[in-house]
């Protein structure tokens, strides 16, 4: 695993298959695809961030790389990945062994190249869309959430205001002597066309007869973009004593009706008033919202509260007579943003549903980061906002406008990306027939990216078997060059290589050697975006059945056994906690739809989609650490056998903390042993689990929820919920030990019957 | 007095210029009496196209002449007044006469006045009251005797002078009143007309109205008080005066019923004594028409006006009287000129009055002029001061509606008049054209005259006037015929000891409630009769109950939507808007249920939430123009209470909010649509303030008159579809309106064409009216414009109103026309009526009458007051039926068969070549000519054009219709479509007003020391009568114009103007009060007016060579034009045509 480790701390990758089947065949025999987790922005202290423009291949545009071919004395190098070879220009004359340039060092495979000249004008633009359909109390727990943020938004980012509810609210922040909003009707939808016109925007020239209208450069004056996007050192006061006024949507909702909420329209409204002024330029769109859309495009639900929101089971039936429509109309809404180069950010806070499954593709193909909460009131909602415009160590590292190329060995072809991006539609040689994800490119558009965005790529061996090619050990080297260029939070661009190598192994003998190479971890994360994706995209998709299949398969070929005969399955430890991490996946939210809502599972998903591979196992997989008087803390199985009486329990998994104290901890505390001073230990056996929580929170985004429960409480679901069911109502009891009322298999059955089943 | 008026009191005279009303009056009539003859002579000179050749002469001869028939130059009689009045006035200025007229005007008035002036509204009404007075005292109330003489003086044209002064004007001046009743010096209230008010004479109000003068906002709270009297002010016409005198006098009628005469009569000596006047004096004391007989003929003396003076009683004899139709003898008239004119004689009275003496009264217009075609040149000649005109009566006639349980026909409406109701309801409220019912089909047809009635069911009271009482029957509602639904009134008959009653209008017999019986007296009439309003009063208000809602009553909404594209805000419209609006909240009704909303508009909506919760009001921008909504449900729309500071505050913002605005586009009705969905749920009043074409969004509309220029190749055929709405988006936009009760008034504040034939729509089918403003100034008109609104807001008025007017059977309505919107046949529906509006009602047959019997109309609106109580206003008028033509004739009522003419032809304009036009209303009047002549006076020699007496104006009227704005082709589309649509709503006093105007010689204002009476007399609509070196003042009722010669004293000019020279004449004119007695006068005069007409005027200089000077002579409808003929060739034209038809 270390080693696995190691190397994504140097290039932020994290592949299944570090040593590659050679041909497609054998890649096909893998099952796990040949894929990378791949954080184009993490961070690196030691990068060399390179003043100049990257050196790029005539041929196939890759950029110079340490994995190039030099030849210091004829000023050439050659492309691993087309072989060309390429002169290096008049300013790399001085190139020798002895003087390299830092692109070529060994050690940094990845780097970052910052041109000087090209900066953005237009500083970082924040869109806040707000929904007034809500509580008076809820409000007031958004208005001061957002006042808040306000007040830690950089002073020269721009700022705008729209609110919503039956009808659209823009905000004129910028038109000093009364408040004023523009009204949009929330049933109908506005085209970009017609925000400009009845908005003004043309005010002092005719609108163009064609072309796109869109900023400056195509004539829109400052003047008119100014009334409605400002600095925020500018408009501060005015965006506060907006907020302030701010209140619940004055149209009167009947008792038995949903309020008329046009969700759709608002951040249809929003995208074309920011595609209008700042169009290419980083821009977020951050939407609040606090229930169902029902009015206008997008609506999700009649306002009839006495028709349910839709459900899995809705959906699976077919039953959702808007959900089509509005995913839709999102789609639609997500190709307007990606072409703008902006980002839609939701941050949804309802007892109920408000459509996050709808709004998942314009969230996830803008790159948009998605906060799911229960009331505005709540610390995941609170606390997540405030991480978004915080800075200093935790800070999210918000970039914009990044555009993501691949660069790979001839033999191997890109299927696409799961994760946050949209494809751009750039086709070439490297593009695979068979799509996964986001495909048919070898470009992505990211228009919002942070220091966590993880991308799954998804590959594809085309290389035939061909005996002769085994022996070339010369040519056993698989390149990969990952390109970001992106519009860094200083509003420079930048560019950032990584370039890597793998081996690849072909024939009879290669197994070993591929088992080697697995990375159980990553193999895990890339099989629960994919089989999350498959749920989403592919009818009648059984995903249990898939992921045991798949299991077996691997089981099948990677282990080691006898044929038939059960006992005799063993795996290598590099496979050893695979079938845990499927059993749990099994069991995941992202599988088991049942008991979570669409949104709740879109928002789930979301979020895999986003991680990297450390993160996504602790959903897949939640960590769970013991405290006792006995030991140093020390992680537990997550097997309800690890509850006891006289611990406390620390559960992570993602998006829940649970500290979990036992029975007698709870009575001990209860009693307020802890604040005696001669039970110090206590109050620190107490406190410790607790810090660990706070670590963990503070490095969260989403911020978990935090959940204190105690044994038998009616809170630690959260706990038991993860727990591998060993001891239920119906095995034998485990003495001082817990049972879970299910009818779900535990691990051991389960791993029995893989067993079972590898072996025949 | 009553007090009504009180409530005014405060008159503060605002402004600047004070005036002594009174010191004008007199000055005035002083100086007319001298004036006569310069006049003329000036006249004459510069008159360069008299109308036949022979023009001249008479002014020449005139001299002579002059002083036998003053009566041409309206200056003369004033002259003459002054004697008579004396006379009268005896009691002058003496207080007393004020002091019971002006009560009775103050109320009025204040309650009327919309107009800025606050101050003015009371001192208007005391004009009247002067008059009364000096018509002798006639009626008790009237107590002083003004010197009737004065007012008289307005001349011919009664209508005009004095009486309307009555109007609640706003204006406050009270001129007239002072004039009259005080000594004239004394006032002098600093009474300005300038926007701000004037200050009316303090003095004089005081006196008069005690309560008035002092009040000068009309608009004075007391708002019941203004509603009862409302009615009276706009009415009160010049005619009274001349009524009363008759009355007083007697009803010789010979004469035209035109006022004028007695008016005349008294002023002038007796000297000439009219004629014929004296025939008659007959008892009654207030037989408006008497007049009737004077045989306007040519022929000697008594001039048509002359009044008939019933000089008997009165001092006055008619001035004119002794101005015998100066027909030119000598040509070859034929046609001896005297004997027409005595014919006539006769009769005047109508139906009331008994005495029948003459048989027939006609007023013969000597035809001078050739029998024959030869209209030129010609043989005849025509006396130009002797052919019929107004004649203005300057006293009030007190009038019963009904005496000897019979009919008594009313007063004309441009007469002054205080009404009693004795059964049949006010003419007010309901005027019919002829005073007699045609028994059969055949009859009315004959006669050519129409058969209609003019409804304004909420007009002013004269202040005098009793209130109308309030019937409240509990919850049963007010008894009603089960049949025909008709509502209880003094004419319902009720049989078997009162226990059932037969309908007089469907004659059903009903069985009497229970609780309402009431045992009979010995004359058959109920004895509970004289205690029962409804039995006894023509006109009553019942309380309505739960049954005449269908929801609550609505509150008092008002919604301000006002232009601010760029061209509204450059020309400084938005400003003046803004600033009315401001200063006009402060007058709205007060409470709870009064309810503001305001929006701006450009290209885009601008809805503003003025709540007092936020700190300031938040301005909600609906883009959306062509599928609008409102932007809020609530909080749009709120209380008055709640958010008057916010609202002052946005008013006072919204002109430099949007001083950089660059958007020329306007989104009219896009705008009215979300300002009614904003209202939908109420109802109320919408006032937008337009100043640009609508060009983008719901209703956009195209600049068709430029179309049209470059079209007009295409043909003159077409022309007049410019005057019809150019698509039906706002006519069912409107209709929308209507139903749910939203009353739209447009203020047209532009300097382009605005395509009003498309936008009145809206107005005129919900109730409201346009007003317009071109070419807006920003110096000249804000003052108007805050008039306007204030007086639209101030005046009594209702929402959510029904209407429908019953018959008796035998006659049913045929077809409504107004501004109001009409779902089904019977009804018509106003989602809000006020005191100015009338609707006409034809009539047609569908049955005989029995002859003596009557026949009886009743009005019932059903609507809602300002302050939330829902009322029917039941008005009922009797009439008896005849099956003699010559009833007929002699029971026409001019003004009103005139207002009805206006109206048809004003609807036929969009749809008819203007020639066409011209042709049917000029159809109309030879029809009714020749009938009568054919019918009712056979014994004449063909050779004469005999006029029947009480239509005897008819001619001028047509003529002056004919070359009226609205139907000349030269004028402006959009002046034109104007013209219709103020028609459309006009009430009956100010129709004739509208086409022929009054004019006035202003420059000698100061020498007409004696007369108290404001107005002087008016000038015939000659440019005869225009001298180079006089200042004359011309008004409509909309526009007065002030008109100074080339060679006016430069001095009266600096006085008058603060300029020396003509030149320096400015475009834009504000009139201000200088420090002397001269300006102090006009603008007394001025005041009056206003208060007369209830419209604060625009006023314009205008000097001869150029645009305007033109715009002046084109009012003069008695010259020859280039497309029109000249009034003697008119006569001439018709007296030809009727021989032809004759033959």
């Amino acid at each position: 695993m270390a080693e696995f480790l190691d190397l994504e701390s140097q290039d932020a990758v994290r592949m299944p298959w570090n040593v590659l089947p050679g041909t497609k065949q054998e890649a096909a025999n893998c099952v796990v695809p040949i894929a990378s987790i791949y954080t184009p922005l993490k961070p690196f202290p030691n990068m060399p961030v390179l003043p100049y423009s990257p050196l790029r291949c005539r041929n196939c545009r890759s950029v110079l790389n340490p994995f190039s071919i030099v030849d210091f004395i004829s000023k050439i190098w050659i492309c691993p990945f087309c072989r060309h070879r390429n002169h290096f220009p008049p300013h790399y004359h001085s190139i020798s062994d002895e003087n390299l340039p830092a692109e070529l060092f060994p050690q940094y495979t990845t780097i970052e190249y910052e041109s000087p000249t090209e900066k953005s004008t237009v500083p970082p633009v924040f869109m806040f869309v707000v929904d007034t359909c809500m509580i008076e109390e809820e409000i007031g727990f958004l208005k001061s959430a957002l006042s808040q943020a306000v007040g830690l938004v950089p002073e020269n980012s721009l700022v705008g205001l729209i609110t919503f509810g039956t009808y659209v609210h823009v905000h004129e922040l910028g038109f000093g002597q009364i408040p004023k909003v523009y009204v949009f009707k929330g049933s109908k939808e506005v085209t970009k066309d017609q925000v400009l016109e009845q908005m003004n925007f043309f005010l002092k020239k005719p609108k163009p007869s064609t072309g796109v209208v869109a900023g400056v450069r195509d004539g829109l004056s400052e003047e008119s973009i100014a009334r409605f996007l400002l600095p925020a050192s500018e408009c501060e006061f005015a965006l506060n004593s907006v907020l302030e006024e701010l209140q619940k949507d004055p149209w009167p909702v009947p008792a038995d009706q949903r309020a008329m909420r046009c969700t759709g329209t608002a951040l249809s409204v929003a995208a074309h008033l920011l595609g209008a002024c700042v169009p290419g330029s980083g821009a977020r769109i951050m939407a609040f919202v606090g229930g169902p859309s029902i009015e206008g495009p997008g609506a999700i639900v009649t306002k009839n509260l006495s028709e349910p929101i839709r459900s899995h089971k809705d959906l699976d039936k077919d039953s959702a007579p808007y959900y089509h429509k509005a995913v839709k109309f999102y789609e639609e809404l997500s190709k307007q943003l990606v072409h703008q180069g902006h980002v839609l950010d939701l941050f949804a806070c309802a007892l109920d549903q408000v459509g996050v499954a709808e709004l998942k593709v314009a969230v996830e193909r803008t790159g948009g980061l998605v906060v799911l909460a229960e009331s505005f009131g709540h610390s995941v909602f609170k606390d997540s906002l405030k991480r978004v415009f915080q800075s200093g160590d935790y800070d999210l590292g918000l970039s914009s406008n990044g555009i993501f190329e691949v660069n790979c060995s001839k033999d191997i072809k890109v299927q696409g990306v799961i994760g946050p991006c949209a494809s751009l539609e750039k086709k070439g040689p490297l593009c695979s027939e068979s799509v996964v994800g986001q495909g048919n490119t070898v470009a992505w558009k990211m228009c919002g990216l942070d220091k966590a965005t993880s991308l799954c790529l998804i590959f594809e061996i085309v290389k035939k078997d061909s005996p002769d090619a085994i022996g070339q050990s010369a040519n056993n080297q698989f390149y990969f060059q990952f390109l970001t260029y992106y519009q860094h939070t200083s509003g420079q661009m930048r560019l950032r290589a990584t370039t890597l190598s793998r081996r690849w192994v072909a024939g009879a003998g290669s197994i070993q050697d591929l088992i080697a190479g697995f990375d159980q971890e990553a193999a895990a994360v890339v099989m629960a975006r994919l089989v999350s994706f498959k749920m989403e995209s592919e009818a009648e998709f059984d995903p249990i059945r898939w992921l045991d299949k798949s299991l077996i398969h691997l089981c099948t070929r990677f282990g080691d056994y006898q044929k038939d005969s059960p006992s005799s399955f063993s795996l290598s430890p590099r496979f050893s906690i695979f079938p845990q991490f499927i059993f749990h996946l099994r069991r995941s939210q992202f599988v088991q739809v049942f008991n979570n809502s669409p949104d709740e599972t879109a928002y789930f998903r979301m979020i895999l989609n986003r991680e990297n591979v450390a993160n996504s196992v602790v959903m897949i997989q939640p960590s769970l650490i013991s405290y006792s008087f006995h030991s140093a803390p020390e992680p537990a199985l997550l097997d309800v056998a690890a509850i006891a009486a006289d611990r406390i329990l620390l559960l992570d998994s993602y998006f829940a903390v649970v500290v979990f104290h036992g029975s007698t901890i709870a009575q001990w505390r209860n009693a307020g042993y802890h604040n005696q001073p001669e039970h110090g230990v206590f109050a620190q056996l107490l406190q410790a689990p607790r810090d660990d929580a706070d670590a963990i929170i503070k490095e969260r985004f989403p911020v978990p929820r935090i959940v204190i429960c105690d044994q038998h409480g009616s809170q630690a679901r959260f706990l038991l919920a993860k727990l591998n069911p060993s001891a239920t109502y119906n095995s034998d009891a485990v003495p001082g030990g817990d049972i879970l009322f299910t009818d779900d298999v535990s691990f051991e059955v389960f791993l029995d019957h893989l067993q079972r089943l590898a072996v025949q | 007095m009553a007090a009504p008026g009180g409530p005014r009191p405060g008159n503060t005279p605002p402004n600047y210029n004070p005036n002594s009303l009174a010191d004008n009056m007199q000055n005035l009539l002083i100086n007319r009496p001298a004036q006569p003859p310069h006049a003329v002579a000036s006249s004459g000179g510069p008159r360069p196209s008299p109308p036949f050749g022979q023009q001249p002469p008479p002014f020449p001869s005139s001299a002579p002449p002059s002083s036998p028939f003053p009566g041409t130059s309206p200056m003369v009689r004033p002259g003459l007044p002054h004697p008579g009045v004396l006379p009268r006035a005896s009691v002058p200025p003496g207080g007393p006469p004020q002091a019971p007229l002006p009560p009775n005007m103050s109320f009025n008035r204040s309650s009327g006045p919309p107009i800025t002036q606050p101050p003015p509204p009371f001192g208007l009404r005391p004009p009247h009251p002067g008059s009364l007075p000096s018509s002798t005292g006639s009626p008790a109330r009237p107590p002083s005797g003004a010197p009737p003489g004065a007012f008289p003086p307005s001349g011919p044209s009664g209508q005009v002078v004095a009486p309307s002064g009555s109007r609640p004007g706003p204006f406050a001046s009270s001129p007239l009143l002072t004039g009259s009743p005080m000594p004239p010096s004394t006032i002098s209230s600093p009474i300005n007309n300038g926007p701000h008010a004037f200050a009316s004479r303090p003095l004089q109000a005081g006196s008069h109205f005690p309560s008035t003068g002092s009040i000068p906002r009309p608009p004075v709270r007391p708002p019941p008080s203004t509603i009862s009297m409302a009615g009276g002010p706009p009415h009160a016409p010049s005619m009274r005066s001349l009524y009363g005198s008759q009355s007083t006098s007697a009803p010789p009628g010979p004469v035209q019923p035109a006022l004028p005469f007695s008016a005349a009569a008294q002023g002038v000596p007796p000297p000439r004594g009219s004629p014929f006047s004296a025939p008659p004096g007959p008892v009654q004391p207030i037989p408006p028409f008497s007049a009737a007989a004077q045989g306007v003929p040519p022929p000697s003396g008594s001039s048509p006006f002359s009044a008939p003076p019933q000089s008997a009683s009165q001092p006055s004899g008619s001035p004119y009287g002794p101005q015998t139709w100066p027909m030119q003898p000598r040509q070859v008239a034929p046609p001896p000129p005297p004997h027409p004119i005595p014919g006539s004689a006769q009769p005047p009275r109508m139906f009331g009055m008994p005495p029948p003496l003459p048989t027939e009264s006609m007023a013969a217009i000597s035809p001078a002029m050739s029998h024959m075609g030869a209209p030129m040149a010609g043989p005849s000649k025509i006396d130009p001061n002797q052919i019929p005109r107004p004649i203005p009566s300057s006293s009030v006639i007190l009038h019963e509606t009904r005496q000897g349980n019979q009919a008594n026909p009313p007063p004309p409406a441009t007469s002054d008049y205080i009404v009693r109701d004795t059964g049949n309801c006010s003419p007010r409220y309901l005027r019919c054209t002829i005073n007699q019912i045609p028994c059969t089909v055949d009859l009315l047809t004959t006669s050519g005259m129409q058969l209609a009635l003019l409804v304004q069911p909420l007009a002013l009271p004269h202040p005098s006037e009793e209130p109308i009482e309030v019937v409240d029957f509990g919850e049963s509602g007010p008894v009603r015929c089960s049949r025909c639904k008709g509502y209880i009134n003094p004419f319902m008959k009720f049989i078997d000891q009162g226990r059932r009653f037969i309908c007089n209008l469907c004659g059903f017999t009903d069985e009497t409630p229970r609780d309402y019986h009431c045992n009979l007296g010995p004359d058959g009439r109920r004895r509970d009769a004289d205690d029962r309003p409804e039995l006894c009063r023509g006109t009553v208000e019942f309380v309505a109950t739960k049954e005449y809602m269908v929801r609550e009553p609505i509150p008092a909404v008002y919604f301000f939507l006002i232009d601010v594209s760029m061209n509204a805000i450059q020309i400084g419209a938005t400003a003046a808007a803004c600033s009315a609006i401001n200063q006009v909240i402060a007058d709205l009704p007060e409470g709870p249920r009064t309810m503001v909303g305001i929006a701006t508009f450009d290209s885009t909506i601008h809805f503003y939430n003025p709540k007092r919760a936020l700190q300031q009001p938040l301005m909600l921008i609906v883009p959306d123009v062509h599928d609008v909504y409102t932007p809020l449900q609530t909080d749009i729309i709120v209380p008055l209470s709640e958010c008057r500071q916010h609202l002052e505050l946005l008013l006072e913002n919204i002109p430099t909010m949007f001083q950089n605005n660059k958007t020329a586009d306007s989104a009219f009705g896009a705008a009215v649509k979300a300002a009614f969905l904003a209202m939908k749920s109420t109802g109320g009043k919408l006032l937008v303030f337009q100043s640009v074409l609508p060009s983008v969004g719901i209703g956009a509309l195209s600049t068709r008159e430029s179309e049209g220029r470059t079209n007009i190749s295409s043909g003159e055929k077409e022309a007049h579809k410019l005057l019809q709405p150019a698509d039906k988006t706002l006519k069912m936009m409107a209709v929308e309106l209507a139903e749910y009760q939203v009353c739209v008034d447009v203020f047209i504040t532009t300097q382009t064409y605005v395509d009003i034939a498309s936008i009145s729509v809206i107005p005129r089918t919900t109730g409201g009216q346009v007003y317009y403003y071109y070419p807006f100034s920003a110096l000249t008109d804000p003052a108007k414009l805050y008039n306007d609104l204030r007086w639209n807001v101030t005046r009594p008025q209702g929402f959510e109103a029904v209407m429908r007017v019953r018959c008796s059977q035998g006659l049913q309505v045929q077809e409504y026309s107004g501004n109001f919107c009409k779902r089904i046949p019977t009804d018509v529906d106003l989602p809000a009526i006020d005191c100015d509006k009338t609707i006409m009602a034809t009539l047609k047959h569908d049955d005989k009458l029995q002859d003596g019997s009557e026949c009886a109309f009743q009005c019932a609106l059903l609507y809602t007051t300002v302050y939330g109580q829902r009322r029917i206003r039941v008005s009922t008028l009797s009439l008896p039926c005849t099956t003699m033509l010559s009833g007929l004739f002699r029971s026409a009522d001019l003004d009103t068969q005139f207002a009805c003419f206006l109206k048809q032809a004003a609807s036929e304009i969009p749809s008819s070549p203007l020639l066409q036009v011209r042709e049917q209303v000029t159809n109309l009047c030879i029809n009714i000519l020749h009938s009568y002549r054919k019918f009712c006076a056979t014994v004449s020699s063909s050779g004469q054009l005999i006029l029947p007496e009480a239509l005897k104006l008819l001619p001028l009227y047509t003529l002056a219709l004919i070359k009226s704005s609205g139907l000349r082709t030269d004028g402006r589309i959009d002046d034109r479509s104007f013209w219709i649509n103020y028609v459309s709503s006009l009430s009956t006093p100010l129709a004739i007003p509208l086409v022929y105007p009054r004019m006035m010689a202003i420059h000698d204002l100061n020498s007409k020391e004696m007369d108290e009476s404001l107005i002087t007399h008016a000038i015939p609509l000659s440019s005869e009568h225009v001298s180079d070196e006089g200042i004359y003042l011309l008004e409509n009722g909309e526009d007065c114009l002030i008109y100074i010669g080339n060679s006016a004293d430069p001095d009266i000019m600096r006085q008058l103007f603060g300029i020396a020279l003509v030149d320096e004449i400015p475009t834009q004119f504000v009139l201000q009060l200088y420090d002397n007695p001269l300006s102090k006068k006009l603008n007394e005069v001025v005041n009056e007016i206003r208060r007369q007409r209830c419209s604060y005027l625009r006023l314009k200089l205008c000097k001869k060579g150029d645009p305007s000077g033109m715009l002046f002579f084109s009012y003069m409808v008695e010259d020859k034009t280039q497309s029109g003929l000249s009034y003697i060739e008119f006569l001439v034209y018709i007296h030809r045509q009727i021989q032809n038809k004759m033959s």
